[in-house]
């Protein structure tokens, strides 16, 4: 016994710590409570890998059975294998830093404990999600995780658009979960459990592949929806009304992967259907490609970074989709330490200049906030795939892999990477280069901000070399194809080509980029208003089902007469008179004369259902 | 055949004095129709020999439930009432309604009589006692707890109707 | 002969339940002219204490399993589970009402004597073996009702609920009883167990008969369980009423004819399941997609629970659809989370309507979340177990209904069911959003702090949520064997 269950309780217990005393705790013990359960929670998974290593078998601990009904038993279960030995370590050190770097952050902001309380909440949820040993927990995870973005989205409750944006996702959301739901009552009814160790060492021997492309299919709504791909994107661009950490720790580097880690959790379900892994490559694909074009159009510096995830959310959905799990797992961990600094370098920057996001009031902080800048330059560097960055080598991964299952994936996907390296630098020259815009003065940020942006421009600078397929070949074996010099040659290019032309247009010819977006007109319009994908489920979704309800259940089936009578009809209901009079009122005549429809539909239907033999 | 002939009467009562309830205008005659209706089931309790159900229904009916409503409708001023709209614009849709059952009935009538299979009654021992005394017999043994029950129910009636109508409790 | 006049002293005890609820009621009712004004919050916790009573009554009945009163009733563990959430809600009921009565000035015996015998109404539907029991359990239940709906005598709401309660209520018993007589007619009996053996044993059985008779009974129990096409009464009548009857009646007659609903269709009609099932299956999607939809326009949180209660009922009809053992385990699992969730929920509104209930509107607990914390979190745990979020009770009833659908091969009933409580979400949201994500409103600005006993009704029903959600394995288990008993 590890006492894996530990690992969750930390942040767990501060949640109720926070959530409960918090208001009347001052602001250090709230503090010690928030990150000292997380660094609790982070020692005890060093503890935990520590003794279980080299961790060759997955590691299960069952606590007790959860319920039981017919031949389905669930228990609840933690397991620990390679896989979540990875996604551990990302969630809670990761989590970590972003914790202390929240200190800072937020001293100035109101509801401070409450900030913490969700933040830890948060934390439980996605542990319960990497350490679950059956569907179903992970699913508690991830409805739970869902709940705190929702929270935290809306935290500044006074921004309508904070409201409207955590509502969106947790909606947004909603329709991933109803196809993850769908997916395990699938797998449930197929192998008859929902114990991973039980039901993916069945899926070999099963044949139906239909019904098991359906699995993957379904599953795969419920990772678009939590990972934001497309057709379920849109909520995560919105999210960013956010605080910055949050923006950060949840719709970055965790909550976000989940999608991720599901599927390749799911690796051998996957594997019995090819089918459904082209859809997993092509959604992510197209997500990669159309999140980029967005970025590059984008001037709120938080949106940029946003689009961005999609983006190589979109990558890590290739490599699951070309069966490079692992290469997807490792551009899953060197993303989440450079986007992580990425966001919390424009955190910075936004704290500096008190609150402004708009790249066209930056300019020229390089020399004012230097070690956000470097940060922020390591972690560009590494997600444009700078030679020997982190992101260099996972990227490369994907890439290669990508070109093993289909040579035209390898040249949409390496485009894409030139485009995101230019984006990414146009934003680093629009932020930092040239001269000053805006009104405010910049001051960097204290010490517990720039410490742990520098620990993860680090990570993005070193972290390539945690060679995570290599430590997850036991699980995904690894294919041994030659390592292509020449496809990494022509990918490193493209990348110092977007490196290049941001730096042309956005540092020695500032004048340019205004100059091609008005000659490209239309199209300029179109991407920078994200293909109006918003307006477009807005008027094809949303307005027809209010406007549908509205029309047919509430004026039709809710006639809604109390109001009516409420409101001075009904002044002499006090007499014997009055109720007779109510009952003249049409009311619940027209009330009686639908049960007695609904009845007659019912006996007749009933009538010729008895009567037909 | 006898039988057969106050059958057809008796339902010719119960029918025609329901529909003349709903359909006059005059609250005290309504309440007349309504005790001939009532009157009507009697008459067919009579004919199944449940003697000891035609009494109770002409005694509790007719003679305690009518007359009482009978003196609300003519204490209340009903006036303002019987000047309204009888009939509301639902008609075409009630019309829709009888038409339907009235179709499915002539369905079932033109399968013929094993789509009315009913079970065959049961053995009726022979009369050792009279009707009422074995109704009292089953009510008290067999059905002793519905029996009993229902005076809750009417218990339950009393302390509603009070909470209803009291002025002051 | 004169034997079987006299009940033996088992038969009494499988009994005692509603024989304890029967006097403390009547007690009630004597002691109500002589206790003072200021005292007749005594009367509710004798109440109480009766129906704690009778839950212990429940208990020992249930270790002494077996039918009474030449088989009129039976006490077997679908009875005992009913009867435990009956009897539960009776006291979460009084608990919540305390303070709304005094708000209202009408602190008065009778309330609490109607509200143990409605009570007792419900409990003699979920023990009755037998057609007439059910149907007298179910009008004494009715009649006490539709008086606590009209209770406030002087609010004009409260009279239009009751009498429109009243009328359509006893229009729809009319069905039901039309369906007990073509029953009596097709099979000559009215004892359940013998009806289901008439079935089985006839070489051809009256399916006609039988089917027309599932349909009448559908009509009737439809409209109690405000299943559609019966839906139509329910947010007025919910919207009308004072809040805890409110909350009492979309959980104590809705549980109990819910239970009968699966009594009788699981035993009686189930040899012409194939017949009714469609039927059901259109109820279920139009009682779902009708709550739900509805439910989106709402601005008065009763009407909107309403609108919910109605989908709700639609969940458990996907239940009843599965027509198996499993799908009567959960629709069990199910009522007795739904009563909790909802119960709490409605003692929320209780504390926050205020005086003449003013202040029902989902924007009247903006802020709520800042000006009484705990309250907010408490209606918090109560909206996700209604949207189904898991570690609540809600998410495993769902969980229970849509596998029992899958496993009967109702897949796209699943779907259809799982699309909607996803729309669902997000008036259940709604709430959370204004009570936490708005400034205050002028009411939640001066709430007055919640009294014990309201704490009582707040505090039961979140741990009972919390517990299902967490430990669903016992309750869950004790369904099934139930379910397993009342299919044989």
């Amino acid at each position: 016994m590890q006492q894996l269950w530990l690992i969750p309780t930390f942040p767990l217990l501060g949640f109720l710590i926070n959530g409960i005393f918090g208001r009347r705790l001052p602001k250090q013990a709230v503090n010690a409570v928030a990150i000292g359960s997380v660094l609790l929670s982070f020692v005890w998974v060093l503890k935990t890998l520590s003794g279980l290593w080299p961790i060759d078998q997955p590691h299960i601990e069952r606590y007790f059975t959860w319920f039981e009904s017919g031949e389905l038993s669930i228990g609840f279960d933690l397991a620990v294998d390679r896989l979540t030995a990875v996604m551990l370590m990302v969630v809670t050190g990761v989590g970590s830093l972003i914790h202390v770097y929240s200190i800072g952050y937020m001293s100035h902001e109101g509801g401070y404990y409450r900030f913490f309380a969700y933040l830890n909440l948060f934390m439980f949820f996605m542990l319960i999600l990497v350490l679950g040993a059956n569907f179903l927990l992970l699913f508690v995870g991830w409805e739970g995780v869902g709940l705190c973005s929702f929270l935290l989205i809306g935290f500044y409750f006074v921004k309508k658009s904070a409201t409207d944006a955590g509502n969106k996702a947790f909606i947004v959301n909603r329709i991933g979960d109803f196809g993850f739901s769908l997916a395990m009552f699938l797998v449930f009814v197929t192998f008859g459990s929902l114990d991973f160790d039980k039901v993916l060492p069945q899926v070999a021997g099963y044949a139906d592949t239909g019904t098991i492309t359906l699995i993957c299919l379904l599953l795969m709504v419920g990772a678009a929806g939590k990972s934001a791909q497309i057709p379920l994107y849109v909520w995560l661009p919105d999210a960013m009304e956010g605080p910055t950490p949050v923006s950060a720790l949840i719709h970055a580097a965790t909550m976000v992967t989940a999608g991720v880690y599901m599927v390749a959790r799911a690796a051998p379900l996957y594997q019995a259907s090819p089918a459904a892994m082209e859809v997993v490559a092509v959604v992510g694909l197209l997500t990669a490609v159309m999140a980029a074009t967005i970025g590059i159009t984008q001037y709120d510096i938080k949106k940029v970074f946003a689009y961005s995830t999609v983006s190589q959310l979109g990558y890590m959905f290739v490599a699951v989709g070309v069966g490079a799990y692992s290469a997807g797992i490792w551009h899953l961990m060197t993303h989440a330490f450079f986007k992580a600094v990425l966001f919390l370098g424009a955190g910075s920057v936004i704290h500096a200049l008190s609150g402004e996001q708009d790249m066209r009031q930056m300019g020229g902080l390089r020399k004012k906030i230097p070690i956000t800048f470097y940060s922020i330059l390591f972690a560009s560097l590494a997600i444009a795939g700078f030679p020997f960055t982190a992101g260099y080598f996972s990227k490369d991964e994907i890439l290669l892999a990508a070109h093993h299952h289909a040579p035209w994936m390898y040249w949409v996907a390496t485009i894409t990477a030139g485009m995101t390296a230019f984006y990414v630098f146009r934003a680093l020259f629009m932020t930092f280069f040239g001269k000053y815009r805006g009104k405010e003065h910049p001051h960097e940020s204290p010490l517990v901000m720039t410490a742990p942006v520098g620990i993860l421009a680090l990570l993005s600078l070193f972290g390539g070399f945690l060679n995570v397929p290599q430590w997850l070949s036991p699980m995904f074996p690894l294919d041994g194809g030659a390592h292509d010099l020449t496809l990494v040659a022509i990918s490193v290019a493209f990348g110092l080509a977007g490196i290049g032309l941001a730096y042309y247009m956005y540092v020695l010819r500032p004048e340019l980029p205004g100059q091609i977006a008005t000659s490209l007109g239309g199209l300029y319009t179109l991407v920078y208003n994200k293909y109006f994908v918003d307006e477009m489920y807005d008027a094809a979704v949303v307005k027809p089902l209010i406007s549908g309800s509205r029309q047919v259940l509430w004026k039709g089936a809710d006639v809604g007469l109390i109001d009516g009578i409420v409101n001075g009809v009904g002044t002499v209901a006090r007499s014997v008179g009055g109720v007779l009079k109510l009952l003249q009122s049409g009311n619940i005549r027209s009330y009686a004369t639908w049960v007695v429809m609904g009845s007659i539909i019912v006996l007749v239907a009933m009538g010729v259902a008895g009567g037909g033999k | 055949m006898l039988d057969t002939v106050f059958f057809y009467l008796f339902t010719l009562l119960t029918l025609g004095g329901a529909i003349l309830t709903v359909a006059t205008r005059n609250a005290v005659h309504s309440a007349l129709f309504l005790i001939t209706s009532l009157l009507g089931v009697a008459g067919l309790y009579l004919l199944l020999h449940a003697e000891f159900l035609f009494a109770v229904q002409i005694i509790v009916y007719v003679g305690g439930i009518m007359v009482l409503f009978l003196f609300v409708i003519m204490l209340v001023n009903l006036d303002a009432a019987a000047a309204q709209r009888q009939f509301s614009r639902m008609w075409p849709v009630a019309l829709g309604c009888v038409a339907l059952v009235g179709l499915e009935l002539f369905y079932f009538l033109g399968k013929g009589e094993p789509a009315f299979r009913i079970a065959a009654p049961p053995p009726v021992p022979e009369p050792t006692a009279g009707n009422t005394e074995r109704i009292a017999d089953v009510l008290f043994s067999q059905y002793l707890l519905p029996f009993e029950i229902a005076s809750l129910l009417l218990l339950v009636a009393v302390i509603g109707s009070v909470v209803m109508a009291k002025k002051r409790i | 002969m004169l034997d079987s006049f006299i009940p033996s002293w088992a038969e009494l005890l499988r009994f005692m339940p509603e024989i304890i609820l029967s006097l403390v009621g009547s007690l009630l009712v004597m002691l109500e002219p002589v206790t003072g004004p200021k005292s007749k919050s005594m009367l509710g916790h004798v109440a109480i204490a009766g129906l704690i009573v009778a839950l212990g009554a429940t208990f020992v009945a249930h270790a002494n399993p077996g039918a009474a009163f030449s088989s009129m009733i039976v006490v077997d563990g679908f009875a005992t589970f009913f009867r435990v959430i009956v009897f539960t809600v009776g006291i979460l009921t009084i608990f919540s009402s305390y303070q709304y009565l005094d708000r209202e000035g009408s602190n008065r015996g009778e309330y609490y004597a109607l509200i143990l015998f409605s009570v007792v109404g419900q409990s003699v539907m979920v023990v009755a073996n037998e057609l007439i029991m059910i149907f007298i359990g179910l009008e004494i239940s009715s009649i006490a009702t539709y008086v606590l709906a009209g209770f406030l005598r002087d609010d004009k709401r409260n009279n239009e609920s009751a009498i429109k309660y009243f009328l359509l209520g006893s229009f729809a018993t009319g069905f039901l009883l039309y369906g007990i007589a073509l029953i009596y007619g097709a099979t000559g009996t009215t004892d359940l167990g013998e009806v289901r053996q008439a079935v089985l044993q006839s070489a051809e059985p009256p399916v006609l008969l039988l089917s027309v008779a599932a349909g009448l009974m559908f009509i009737g129990l439809g409209f109690k369980v405000s299943g559609a096409p019966f839906q139509m009464w329910t947010p007025d009548v919910y919207q009308g009423a004072p809040t805890p009857v409110t909350a009492f009646m979309s959980a104590g007659p809705k549980a109990a004819a819910f239970a009968i609903f699966l009594r009788i269709f699981v035993t009686v009609f189930e040899s012409v399941g194939d017949r009714w099932e469609p039927l059901i299956w259109a109820s279920a999607l139009a009682s779902m997609t009708i709550g739900n939809f509805a439910a989106l326009q709402q601005k008065n949180f009763k009407r909107l629970l309403a609108y919910s209660s109605i989908a709700h009922a639609g969940y458990v009809l996907v239940a009843l659809t599965a027509r198996s053992e499993i799908g009567t385990a959960s629709a069990m699992f199910y009522l007795a989370a739904y009563a909790l969730m909802n119960m709490g929920a409605f003692a929320v509104i209780a504390h926050v309507a205020g005086k003449g209930e003013t202040t029902v509107d989902v924007s009247d607990f903006a802020g709520l979340g800042a000006k009484q914390p705990v309250t907010a979190a408490l209606l918090t745990i109560f909206m996700l177990s209604l949207i189904g979020v898991p570690l609540t009770g809600g998410f495993f009833g769902k969980f229970y209904i849509f596998k029992a659908a899958l496993e009967s091969k109702l897949l796209w009933l699943a779907i259809l069911g799982l699309l909607n409580s996803a729309v669902a979400a997000y008036y259940y949201l709604r709430v959370l959003v204004v009570m936490y994500m708005e400034e205050p409103s002028a009411r939640t600005e001066n709430l007055e702090p919640m009294p014990m006993s309201l704490q009582a009704a707040l505090w039961l029903p979140a741990a009972g949520v919390l517990f299902l959600g967490i430990f669903p394995s016992a309750v869950l288990e004790f369904a099934s064997a139930s379910a397993r008993l009342l299919g044989q």
